[in-house]
C-alpha cells in the first residue's frame, strides 16, 4: 500500500518539478543559515560560521541528485525522453519510416487475415456450451445419403431406426442427437401474408439437439423432445438472423404461424445470435424443425426408411466415460442393429457385415464438411502467408540493418563520450518498438479490411440468406502472434549494429568511418537479399502453378455447351405438387417454355451441370469389368427429359440420347457417360447391353447411348469424372414418392442474338402461365453456374498472385535498398575510380554485377525451394504438375527484370557522381 | 555498500519519527541537530542525507509538511508526524526493540555458557 503511494506520488512528480527544486534549494537555504546562525552563537566569525555550517551540510549537489531520484522516475523520464527523440529521428528519415511501417502493416495484415480464415474453419469450436464434450459418429464427414447396410470405412450416416437404437441403448453419451446431412430448401410464408413463399435453407433436428448443445432459445423456447413425436403439434424455432433481418426481432413471431411447404408450423422460439448450427456452412440454417415433422413436411419422407441412412449423428459424452469405451459400446451396438435386419439384406451386405463398424470422433467443432472440402487450400495458404511473413521480417531486419550501420560513427562518438552499451542500444530499441507498434496498428487495419474482402469474395453473399458465420475480426493470438514476430526482428536486427558498434574501440570506429571500402557488417545483409530472392522465387512460382491450374480448369472441355444457355429453376415441391400430379405439370412446363419465341429447344432435368447427381449402385448384366464387392460399382444418376442433351450441348459419342419416343411404357433405356462406358466394359461396345441399379435386377435398364463426359458435381474438380448415367424423365415411377422424382433445373437453348433480360421474362412468364401457384424460377446463364462452382478455387489462385506479387515487389526494395546503400558507401571509392579514369559503363557494371551476384545467389537456393513447394503443392491438389518448366523460367525471368529494375537506378546514379565531389564528400 | 546506506537511512527514518513525535513539528535544521545531539555523531558530517529521508517518509504519508516561520523570522519548512507515521513509529519501534533485545542476548552468550 505505501509502496503503491509513493510509486504514484512519483510517477506524477515531473508535474511538480520546479517547485519541488524550488523548495528544496530554499529549504538548503534556510537549513545552511540556521546552522550559520548556531555557529556565530557559538563564537566563530560569520565567514568562518557560513564555512563550516556549509561543510557540515555535505555535497548540497549529491543531496539535490539523490532528492531528484528519489524523487521521480528517472528511468520513466528517461524513456520519455527518448521516446521523443527517436519519434524525431523518425520524422527526419520518413522513407525509411514509410517503408518499415508500410511492410509491417502488409506482412502483419495478409498473414492475420489468411489465419484468421484458417481458424475459423479449421479450428474453431462451435458456439455451444463446453464444446470439448461434444462427439460425433464418424471419422470423415459423408453427404446426403446411402443405401444398404454397409459403409465403408465406418458408418457415419445412419437411419432413423439406427439412430433411436444408439440412442437409446448406449451408455456413453448424455444426448446424441441427430441432423441430415444436407439442409432442406423450405418454401417459407407467414401465415396472413400476401407475399410469395421465400426459399428458405431449414434443417431437421432430433428432439434433444439444442438440450445437447446446450443451447437456449434467445425468445420463446427451443425444441423439446416432446416436440419429436410423432402426432405433436408442428412447431420450429427460427434462427436469430431470419428473426431480426425479415421480421424486425418482433416478439409476435414468437407464437405466429408460419407455412412451411404449405404446411402450418407454430414458432415456438428464436434461437440465439451466433448459434448457427451443427455445421459451418456458407448458408447457415434458418429453421429449425424437428425431425419427426419431416414425412409432414417433405413428399419423399426418409425418416421411416430403415436402410437410408441420412443422419449425422452429435452427442454430449458423460462426464467420466472414455470416449474408446464409447465407441467400442456403440459398435456392439451397431453390431446388434444390423443383426436385427439380417432378413432384409442383400447377399452383399450381408457377405461384408462382419467388418461393419463405427468411429467416435472429436464434434466440438460440429459436422466439418466445411474444414474438409477446404482444408488443402487453406493449407495452401496457410503457407503461403508464412512465406510473406518471412519475407517481412527479412525486409524489416534488412532496413533496421541499413539504419544501424548508418548510425554507426554516431553510436562510435557516443561510446567515445562515455555512454554504456545498454545507453547505446536502448535508443534503436526504442526505434524499434515505435515502428513495430505503429506497423501493428497499420497491420490490424489492413487485417480488418482483408479478411472482410475475402470472406465477401469466397462466399458471395446471396440476398435474403444468411452470410457465412464467419466473424470478420481478426484473430487476436495470431494478429499477436504476427506482431510478436515483426517485433521480434524489428528489435533484434536493430540493436545488432549497435551492440556490434558499441564493443568497437571507438577510437579506431572514428577513425575508420567514413573512409573505408570494408565489407563490415554487410554479410548479414547480402544473405538477407539472398533469402528474400529465393523465397519470392518460390512464391512466384508457387502462384503461377495455382494460375496455370486454375486456366486449365476454366478451359478443360466441360462435356456441355454454355454459350446460348440459360437454366431455370424451379420447385414443384413448395407449391405441393403430389407425384402422381408431375408428369403432366412436366410436359405442360416444358411446352410453355419450348414455345417461347427465341427458345431454340427446352428439356427439364432433375441436375443440369455441374449442379450435381445422386449416387446409385450399378449392376451388369453379362460379362463386365465391374468389381466383386458391389460397394465399388457404383455410378453418379441423373434424370432428364427428351432432347436434353441436345440443349445442353453434350455430345452423344454412340447410339443415340434421350428422346421422345422414351416413355412410360416403352422400355426403359438409360444413356452412360464415356467413362460408365470405360469403367465397366473397356473397349466393348455397350449400347444394347443391360444393367440396374439393384443386385437382382440387372437388367432394369437397356443402354441406348453414349455422351461424352461432363463434369458434374461432385465429381472431383481435378480428377477425372466419375461414371454417370442418365435415365428418361417419362420412365419415373410416380406412383411412389422420391425426392428424384421432383425436377429442379429446366436448360434451354436460346436462339442466338436474343435479348436476354426479355428472354429471361417472357420464360418466366410462360411459367407462370402453366401454374400461378408455382415460385417464379430463378433463371440465369449456364456459364455462370459453372465459374460460381469455381469462386474458391480462382480466389486462393489470386490470393497466391496477390501474395506474389506483394512479396516480389518486397524483394525488390530490399535489393534496391541494398544496392543504393552499398553505392552511397562506396561514394568516396567510386569517385577515385573515375578520377583514375574508368567510365561510366564501367561503374554501372560495377554496380550492377554486384546486384546480380545477389539475385543468383537467390536463385541458386531458391530453385530447390521453387521445386519442394511445388511437391507440397501437388501433393495437396490433384493433378497438379509438381513442377512446370514454363512457371518456373518465367518466374526467374520476372525476378531477374526487377532485380535489374532495382540495381540500375542506383547504378546510374553512381556512374553519375562527379569525382572531385565524391572525394571532397568526405 | 548500497546495503549499509539503506540500513543507515532505515535508521535515520525512524530517528526522525522518533523526534518529530517527541518534539512536535520542525524543520529540517531542527531535525538534524536533534539527531546529532543524541546520536553523537551519525549526521556530524552529511547532514544534507536527511533530506532525501524526509522526502520518502512524506511520500510514504508518515509526515507531512508545510511552510512556517523559523526562530531567525525566515520562511521554514516544519514537518509533523502524521496519524500513519504514528503508527508506523509504534510498530517499527517494537520491531527494534525486538532485534536490539535478540542481537544484545546473542552478544551476551559466551562460548561457555553453552551446554
Amino acid at each position: 500500500m505505501r509502496r503503491l503511494r509513493r510509486f504514484f506520488q512519483r510517477l506524477f512528480s515531473p508535474l511538480t518539478r520546479h517547485r519541488a527544486e524550488e523548495r528544496l534549494r530554499e529549504e538548503i537555504e534556510g537549513h545552511i543559515e540556521l546552522q550559520t546562525l548556531d555557529n556565530i552563537r557559538a563564537g566563530l566569525s560569520a565567514e568562518e560560521a557560513r564555512r563550516q555550517a556549509v561543510i557540515k551540510f555535505g555535497g548540497a549537489e549529491s543531496t539535490k541528485e539523490e532528492f531528484r531520484e528519489r524523487r521521480g522516475l528517472p528511468a520513466l523520464e528517461s524513456l520519455v525522453q527518448e521516446t521523443r527523440y527517436a519519434l524525431r529521428a523518425l520524422r527526419w528519415a520518413p522513407m525509411f519510416t514509410a517503408a518499415t511501417v508500410l511492410t509491417l502493416a502488409l506482412g502483419i495484415g495478409a498473414t492475420t487475415s489468411i489465419f484468421t480464415l484458417v481458424h475459423a474453419v479449421l479450428l474453431k469450436t462451435l458456439p455451444v456450451r463446453n464444446p470439448a464434450e461434444l462427439y460425433r459418429v464418424g471419422r470423415e464427414t459423408h453427404c446426403c445419403f446411402v443405401n444398404g447396410y454397409s459403409q465403408q470405412g465406418g458408418f457415419s450416416l445412419v437411419s432413423y431406426a439406427l439412430y433411436q437404437h444408439l440412442r437409446d441403448y448406449n451408455h456413453g453419451f448424455v444426448d446424441l442427437a441427430a441432423v441430415p446431412s444436407v439442409q432442406s430448401t423450405l418454401g417459407v410464408r407467414r401465415a396472413g401474408s400476401a407475399d410469395s413463399a421465400e426459399a428458405l435453407p431449414g434443417e431437421f433436428v432430433s428432439g434433444n439437439y439444442f438440450r445437447m448443445f446446450g443451447v437456449d432459445a434467445q425468445a420463446g423456447r427451443a425444441l423439446t423432445p416432446e416436440d419429436d413425436r410423432p402426432g405433436a403439434p408442428p412447431v420450429a424455432v427460427m434462427s436469430y438472423r431470419l428473426w431480426r433481418e425479415k421480421y424486425g426481432a418482433d416478439a409476435s413471431v414468437v407464437g405466429s404461424v408460419f407455412h412451411l411447404n404449405e404446411k402450418p408450423f407454430t414458432v415456438v422460439g428464436i434461437a440465439p445470435p451466433g448459434f448457427f448450427g451443427d455445421t459451418l456452412r456458407d448458408t447457415p440454417t434458418d429453421l429449425f424443425l424437428p425431425l419427426n415433422t419431416e414425412p409432414f413436411v417433405e413428399a419423399d419422407a426418409d425418416l421411416n426408411k430403415y436402410d437410408v441412412h441420412w443422419l449425422a449423428l452429435i452427442g454430449r459424452m458423460s462426464p467420466g466415460v472414455s470416449p474408446s469405451l464409447a465407441e467400442a459400446k456403440m459398435r456392439v451396438l451397431l453390431k446388434q442393429w444390423l443383426g436385427s435386419h439380417r432378413g432384409e439384406m442383400s447377399a452383399s451386405d450381408r457377405e461384408s457385415l462382419p467388418r461393419q463398424t463405427l468411429y467416435l470422433s472429436g464434434g466440438g467443432a460440429g459436422i466439418t464438411s466445411m474444414r474438409e472440402r477446404y482444408e488443402s487450400w487453406l493449407r495452401i495458404l496457410m503457407a503461403i502467408a508464412g512465406f510473406v511473413l518471412l519475407i517481412v521480417c527479412a525486409n524489416v531486419a534488412h532496413l533496421m540493418l541499413v539504419r544501424g550501420l548508418e548510425r554507426r560513427r554516431h553510436t562510435s562518438l557516443c561510446a567515445a563520450l562515455g555512454a554504456r552499451p545498454w545507453r547505446l542500444v536502448r535508443q534503436p530499441l526504442i526505434e524499434s518498438v515505435l515502428l513495430s507498434l505503429m506497423g501493428g496498428v497499420a497491420g490490424l487495419a489492413v487485417a480488418f479490411a482483408s479478411t472482410r474482402a475475402i470472406l465477401h469474395f469466397a462466399f458471395p453473399p446471396s440476398s435474403g440468406l444468411g452470410a457465412v458465420p464467419i466473424d470478420p475480426s481478426p484473430d487476436l493470438p495470431v494478429l499477436l502472434f504476427a506482431f510478436l514476430v515483426a517485433l521480434a526482428t524489428g528489435i533484434g536486427f536493430g540493436i545488432a549494429p549497435a551492440w556490434m558498434a558499441a564493443r568497437v574501440d571507438p577510437i579506431e570506429a572514428l577513425r575508420g568511418a567514413g573512409r573505408t571500402t570494408s565489407r563490415a557488417g554487410s554479410a548479414p545483409r547480402k544473405a538477407l537479399v539472398v533469402l528474400q530472392t529465393a523465397l519470392s522465387l518460390a512464391l512466384l512460382s508457387a502462384a503461377g502453378l495455382l494460375t496455370n491450374v486454375l486456366q486449365n480448369l476454366e478451359q478443360r472441355p466441360l462435356g456441355f455447351q454454355t454459350e446460348h444457355r440459360l437454366v431455370a429453376k424451379i420447385n414443384p415441391r413448395l407449391a405441393g405438387y403430389r407425384p402422381q400430379q408431375l408428369p403432366a405439370l412436366y410436359a405442360r412446363l416444358h411446352d410453355a417454355i419450348a414455345s417461347v419465341p427465341g427458345v431454340e429447344s427446352a428439356a427439364l432435368s432433375l441436375y443440369s451441370p455441374p449442379g450435381g447427381g445422386w449416387g446409385s449402385g450399378v449392376a451388369i448384366d453379362g460379362p463386365s469389368n465391374a468389381a466383386s464387392a458391389p460397394q465399388q460399382n457404383v455410378a453418379l444418376w441423373d434424370r432428364v427429359g427428351a432432347g436434353y442433351f441436345d440443349a445442353v450441348g453434350t455430345r452423344v459419342t454412340r447410339g443415340r440420347g434421350i428422346s421422345e419416343e422414351d416413355s412410360a411404357t416403352s422400355r426403359h433405356v438409360a444413356v452412360v457417360s464415356e467413362a460408365f462406358a470405360r469403367r465397366f466394359f473397356g473397349a466393348d461396345d455397350p449400347v444394347g447391353r443391360h444393367f440396374g441399379r439393384a443386385p437382382d435386377h440387372p437388367r432394369e435398364l437397356e443402354i441406348v447411348g453414349v455422351v461424352e463426359d461432363a463434369s458434374y458435381f461432385p465429381s472431383p474438380l481435378l480428377g477425372p469424372a466419375l461414371p454417370a448415367f442418365f435415365v428418361p424423365v417419362a420412365q419415373a415411377d410416380y406412383t411412389h414418392t422420391a425426392g428424384s422424382l421432383y425436377l429442379r433445373d429446366i436448360v434451354i437453348r436460346t436462339r442466338p442474338g436474343g435479348a436476354s433480360t426479355a428472354l429471361a421474362a417472357a420464360i418466366q412468364q410462360a411459367a407462370a402461365g402453366v401454374d400461378p401457384n408455382l415460385p417464379v424460377p430463378l433463371i440465369h446463364p449456364l456459364h455462370e453456374q459453372v465459374a460460381g462452382q469455381l469462386t474458391q478455387q480462382r480466389l486462393i489462385a489470386r490470393l497466391t498472385s496477390l501474395f506474389a506479387i506483394l512479396s516480389l515487389i518486397l524483394a525488390s526494395i530490399g535489393l534496391y535498398g541494398v544496392t543504393a546503400y552499398q553505392v552511397s558507401r562506396r561514394t568516396g571509392e567510386i569517385g577515385v575510380r573515375m578520377a583514375l579514369g574508368a567510365g561510366r559503363a564501367h561503374i554501372v557494371r560495377l554496380v550492377v554485377s554486384g546486384a546480380f551476384a545477389l539475385v543468383a545467389g537467390g536463385l541458386v537456393i531458391g530453385l530447390p525451394l521453387t521445386f519442394a513447394a511445388g511437391r507440397m503443392l501437388a501433393s495437396q491438389l490433384y493433378g497438379l504438375p509438381s513442377t512446370n518448366v514454363m512457371v518456373t523460367l518465367t518466374s526467374v525471368a520476372v525476378l531477374g527484370a526487377t532485380a535489374v529494375a532495382a540495381a540500375v537506378i542506383p547504378a546510374l546514379r553512381a556512374s553519375r557522381v562527379s569525382p572531385t565531389e565524391a572525394l571532397r564528400s568526405e | 555498500m548500497k546495503d549499509k546506506v539503506d540500513v543507515l537511512q532505515g535508521t535515520l527514518a525512524l530517528m526522525v519519527l522518533k523526534t518529530l513525535e517527541v518534539l512536535g513539528p520542525l524543520h529540517g535544521y531542527g531535525i538534524a541537530r536533534r539527531i546529532e545531539q543524541i546520536s553523537g555523531g551519525l549526521l556530524a558530517v552529511n547532514q544534507g542525507t536527511l533530506y532525501p529521508v524526509l522526502l520518502k517518509l512524506e511520500q510514504d504519508g508518515s509526515i507531512s509538511s508545510e511552510w512556517g516561520t523559523s526562530e531567525n523570522k525566515r520562511r521554514a519548512r516544519y514537518y509533523r508526524l502524521t496519524r500513519t507515521g504514528r503508527k508506523q513509529l509504534g510498530a517499527e519501534t517494537r520491531g527494534w526493540e525486538q532485534t536490539a533485545a535478540i542481537i544484545g542476548r546473542f552478544f551476551a552468550v559466551k562460548a561457555e555458557d553453552l551446554p
